[in-house]
């Protein structure tokens, strides 16, 4: 067994483009949504410099990458010693334990430690690595296109109906392609799902069947779609469970509301610049509440490097509070660091008012997560669920199924998903 | 039904001219052979009859309708091409039947001229065989039964010999001749070889260059070509020429100083030539017949080809000019071997400096 | 020019037939231990290598990776399930409604497989004869437009998808035009007829020119006399297509045919780059769904994906084998002629 592994990966490596890391080498692959890339950059070379007898490599890859090839080098035995990654419970058996490789455990137990969970396997109590940052979902709209068509923004407990018809009398009034977007994503429609009082989670903590809150928004979504005010495009473009944002198109103005998350801030000053004035503003209502989902990156280390010693170094660098103070600040993230958060003052580097404005919104927002939502970056079938919804949802905007057959083949993937991995 | 008339006809591709000046009357039932070095537009001149090229300039007639504005298809012409041209993947049968179904002939009328023309030809073996099964004189018989089923008003044909072997040429010949006595339509017909015409044609129309030497019966070409090109042309071997000088008048013609000094006669018109005239002398090799010593021309031999009904004899005069001599029978000669010719003075034919026949010859 | 290589020629003559002197007697004494098929089986070692360990090892493994299920991409990770991942492929309440089967994503995919091979497959003939009929005719810049028709053929599968996807999407080159000329625009890559077409259209643009290179060899190849000759007896021009054109044209037309099929069955890049395989999945096809399903999808299942590329393999293999008879014919009837 050990000889045909080590020969497939031997394979393997010939077959993917990672390449060996020699001691005293660091790969650390990274995906940015907005200017992460550069603060990264810096702060690696700060180490290096720091510590020259480490190199760091670090590989900035598009999101797809991390996404899709990370597992497949990961199952062959390699790929990077560190990698910042979303996918974090469903491929958990793959990171490294850092607890003997780290100098102070129970510093990161003490700002990291709520969020263990999210990066383990279930039962698990090793210390894998720590959350970029936290991320939420909720909604941007923009201020300026409403003020244009005279329509004033709905009030912090507006629910989606409001929401949305006020975005399609912003989308009437200046002739816009559509009303608003969601990014297509399961994941992404798992905070309105829960705000109508869904629950994937049995009490043993198998998936349990699409109930009615899903099935609530997943109508409403699939009527906006249908009545041109959700632009039908971002679902209806890919198959399966491909993920596409709607960005672009509320950078380009063609949308009044756009339903993502804190991590787009970086990117919408960027890219949005003077362009119009935006806002941020939580996730709407259902009938249960006002959820988003909480979510984020987190740096981890793969079981399969090298250099763990090294490994630990660089993580413990890029852990330490002033490190995390200035990257949050730098990149506009929401911290997941205790401390950071505990000592507040965040000096957000940003002229735009507009961003610490956002910021703080989401800030609140927190304070809106039901449990249900709270419960799923730690569920280990989360990933599944989402991608029988999206995959499902979309067919349903396309006109290939009813809602009904949607709801039950969804039940039957993630069943599936759940069959195989017995 | 069957005379073609040309008046003018001339055809250029871009710069390169390729007929001038082209009249010829083509009279109903004959046989015409157009012949000429390659090169020299007869196969452009029946494409051009054909109608599948169009003249620069001039008319084409047929009996009397001016054709040039139809197109090929509507001329009521029949084709035999130097490469058959039939459709590969069709039947005998079918490849002739094809022109008469375009004509939406009643199937049994097509059935019967099929029938007829491969008995007439002998190919009623073959009606059901593909042209790729076939060999190449089966092949031509096929063309030519393609184009007889059609009724043409003429037939014209594009060397549909010189893709066989000798042997199968000269019976094919035969066959082509008897076919014209039977069906009495009018053929055009295209050859580089001066044999083909001279035995298939009733008569003979000679190109060079684009133009046309002289139209005549094949006896008549022979004996009384227009001009040196036709002269060398026709008649095989070809005709010995000599270069001479006019020295002045004998009774019924002039004398002509040629070879080392010699006096030739030749007929001449009275005031055709004048004294110191330049004269080109024109004597078949057919035509030499050995003499005793002193009697004749010596020649000093240089080759022979003993062939058994005859001998070819090529020599050199003294003077370096080269003949070519055939000796009936067979001649007991080696290289080096000299001996004497001699002509007749009818014989003789004579060329003015311009390469034409002299007047009166 | 001639001066400088006959000078380089001579330079390295000498080298060169040094190093040829020194090879020889080894070669030699090679050739006589092992004669020329052992040597010959030396020389294509290192490629039948190359072949056997990038093709005929992974199509192994992916047939036994077809038998096993699990959710581990590593192979002796996995369970052994027999013909399961087939019998979930193949079951079906209701062979023509995807609905009804299990595995609904898989006959959507052959269904639209199908649909798709039978029109682009019949169009681009079509369009090929006629682009070759046409490039076969004297016309001016003839050289310059067989270029223009063969060049989509040499881009990247990628670059024509994104090509088209910009002429068009919503805020695409297409709407565009249209609005300039007063009509509607449309929303063309979210209508499924639409984005079938389009898949469809932008697969024969991209793919025409080859084929029409090889009608057009075939056009070449009929003896001009042959047209001459339907003159000569009055054939109209359609019917000079009919009976003589298109029957001659014959073995070109298959060949174009069958190799069109076979790359029809495989059709993804293009696609997956113009429509992603939507909306929804209108214009998913085999290879989309294998990749989904193996790889990409957060519904991953390599085993399923397995069996279902063991199965489309199995399509193929006996298309290849039409295409090898159709050749082998061909050739036959070329040397009858």
């Amino acid at each position: 067994m050990k000889i045909v592994k080590s020969v497939m990966a031997a394979l393997a490596l010939g077959l993917m483009s990672s390449t060996a890391a020699s001691a005293g080498d660091v790969r650390l692959m990274w995906y940015s949504d907005g200017v992460e890339g550069e603060v990264i950059k810096d702060l690696v070379g700060r180490f290096m410099k720091e510590n020259p007898d480490v190199n760091v490599i670090l590989d900035n890859v598009a999101y797809k990458v991390v996404q899709e090839q990370l597992p497949i080098q990961l199952e062959a035995g390699q790929g990077p010693d560190i990698a910042r990654v979303t996918n974090l419970k469903t491929i958990a058996q793959h990171w490294l334990d850092l607890t003997p490789h780290i100098k102070d455990p129970a510093y990161w137990q003490a700002n990291f430690g709520n969020e263990f969970d999210w990066m383990r396997p279930d039962g698990s109590k090793a210390i894998t690595g720590f959350m970029t940052q936290i991320t939420l979902t909720g909604g941007f709209a923009n201020k300026t296109l409403f003020e244009q068509a005279g329509v004033p923004l709905p009030g912090p407990k507006a629910t989606w109906d409001e929401w949305v018809d006020a975005a399609a009398k912003v989308q009437a009034s200046q002739k816009l392609p559509a009303a608003f977007a969601i990014d297509r994503s399961g994941h992404r429609i798992s905070g309105p799902n829960v705000s109508y009082g869904a629950n994937y989670i049995k009490p043993d903590g198998s998936p349990a069947p699409v109930d009615a809150g899903v099935k609530a928004f997943a109508e409403k979504l699939v009527k906006w779609t249908a009545e041109g005010k959700h632009m039908k495009e971002v679902w209806v473009s890919a198959a399966g469970s491909t993920y596409r944002a709607a960005a672009e198109d509320f950078i380009n103005a063609q949308i009044a509301y756009y339903y993502s998350g804190s991590w787009q801030i970086a990117n919408l000053e960027t890219k949005i610049g003077n362009s119009f004035d935006w806002v941020a503003t939580g996730t709407p209502c259902g009938t249960k509440g006002c959820s988003g989902l909480a979510g984020g990156a987190a740096l981890v280390a793969i079981k399969y490097t090298k250099n763990p010693k090294d490994v630990g170094r660089v993580m413990d660098f890029l852990a330490r509070e002033d490190i995390v103070k200035e990257f949050t600040e730098r990149t506009l993230f929401l911290p997941a660091h205790k401390g950071v958060i505990a000592k507040g003052n965040l000096d957000f580097k940003s002229n735009n008012p507009a961003v610490k404005a956002a910021l703080q919104k989401y800030v609140a927002a927190t304070a809106d997560i039901m449990p249900a939502a709270a419960a799923l970056p730690a569920w280990k079938w989360a990933t599944p669920y989402y991608g029988a919804l999206v995959t499902r949802i979309s067919q349903v905007m396309a006109g290939e199924l009813k809602l009904d057959e949607a709801f039950a083949r969804m039940d039957k993937d993630i069943a599936d998903q759940v069959a195989q991995a017995k | 039904m069957g005379q073609i008339t040309l008046s003018g006809i001339s055809k250029n591709f871009g710069a390169v001219q390729v007929l001038e000046g082209i009249d010829l009357d083509i009279r109903k039932g004959e046989l015409v052979v157009f012949v000429g070095p390659s090169g020299c537009g007869k196969s452009t001149l029946l494409r051009l009859i054909a109608g599948l090229d169009k003249p620069t300039g001039g008319t084409i007639a047929i009996d009397g309708r001016d054709v040039t504005p139809v197109p090929a298809a509507d001329r009521g012409l029949a084709m035999v091409f130097q490469s058959y041209a039939l459709y590969p993947h069709m039947s005998v049968r079918q490849n002739m039947a094809f022109g008469l179904e375009n004509a939406h002939l009643p199937r049994p009328e097509i059935d019967a001229r099929i029938a007829e023309a491969s008995r007439m030809l002998e190919i009623a073996k073959l009606l059901d065989r593909r042209p790729g099964q076939l060999s190449g004189g089966q092949r031509q018989r096929v063309a030519i039964g393609r184009a007889i089923v059609r009724n043409p008003t003429a037939f014209l044909l594009d060397e549909p010999l010189s893709n066989l072997d000798a042997e199968l040429r000269v019976s094919m010949r035969a066959e082509l001749a008897a076919l014209h006595q039977r069906l009495g339509t009018t053929m055009v017909y295209v050859t580089h070889d001066q044999v083909e015409a001279m035995t298939l044609a009733d008569r003979i129309v000679v190109l060079r260059a684009g133009r046309i030497e002289q139209v005549d019966t094949p006896l008549a070409l022979f004996n009384a070509p227009a001009n040196v090109f036709v002269a060398g042309f026709i008649g095989a071997p070809n005709m010995n020429f000599i270069q001479g000088v006019v020295r002045g008048p004998v009774e019924g013609g002039v004398a002509v100083t040629a070879f080392d000094g010699r006096v030739v006669p030749v007929d001449a018109a009275a005031g055709a030539l004048a004294p110191g005239d330049a004269v080109t002398l024109g004597v078949r090799p057919h035509h030499l017949r050995r003499v005793g010593p002193d009697e004749g021309l010596p020649v000093t031999v240089h080759l022979v080809e003993a062939l058994g009904a005859e001998t070819v004899v090529h020599g050199r005069t003294a003077e370096g000019q080269r003949i070519l001599a055939v000796l009936a029978g067979q001649e007991p000669l080696a290289s080096g071997d000299v001996i004497a010719l001699a002509f007749e003075r009818r014989q003789t034919h004579a060329f003015d400096k311009d390469g034409l026949r002299v007047a009166g010859n | 020019m001639a001066g400088v290589l006959g000078r380089a020629a001579g330079v390295l003559a000498a080298p060169v037939a040094w190093a040829a002197a020194l090879v020889d007697r080894p070669m030699r004494a090679w050739q006589n231990a092992t004669g020329t098929n052992g040597m010959a089986a030396v020389f294509l070692a290192p490629n039948m290598l190359i072949f056997g360990v990038f093709v005929l090892f992974p199509l192994v493994i992916n047939i036994a990776y077809s038998m096993t299920g699990g959710t581990a991409l590593f192979l002796p990770d996995r369970t052994f399930v027999g013909a399961a991942q087939y019998e979930r492929l193949l079951s079906c309440a209701d062979y023509t409604d995807p609905k009804t089967c299990e595995e609904d994503q898989f006959w959507i995919a052959v269904r639209n497989t199908g649909v798709f091979v039978v029109f682009q497959v019949a169009l681009m003939t079509v369009v090929a004869v006629v682009t070759a009929l046409i490039l076969n005719r004297e016309i001016r810049g003839r050289s310059f437009w067989r270029a223009v028709f063969f060049f989509p053929v040499l881009l990247s599968p990628v670059v024509v998808g994104l090509i088209w996807r910009w002429i068009l999407q919503r805020d695409g080159l297409l709407n565009a035009a249209l609005f300039q000329l007063g009509f509607t625009p449309h929303v063309w890559l979210t209508d499924r007829f639409w984005a079938f077409a389009a898949a469809i259209g932008v697969s024969i643009w991209a793919h025409v020119g080859f084929y029409a290179l090889i009608v057009l060899a075939g056009l070449q190849a009929i003896p001009k006399d042959l047209y001459e000759a339907a003159e000569m007896d009055g054939t109209k021009p359609g019917r000079v297509f009919w009976r003589i054109t298109l029957p001659l044209l014959m073995p070109n037309l298959l060949v174009v045919i069958v190799l069109a099929l076979i790359r029809a069955v495989q059709i993804f890049d293009e696609v997956f780059v113009l429509t992603g395989g939507g909306p929804g999945t209108s214009t998913m096809f085999l290879t989309q769904y294998i990749y989904e399903v193996g790889f990409a999808s957060l519904l991953k299942n390599p085993g399923l994906a397995s069996a279902a590329s063991i199965l489309m393999g199995g399509v193929l293999v006996v298309l290849t084998l039409v295409q090898l008879a159709v050749a082998r014919r061909n050739e036959a009837k070329g040397k009858r002629q």
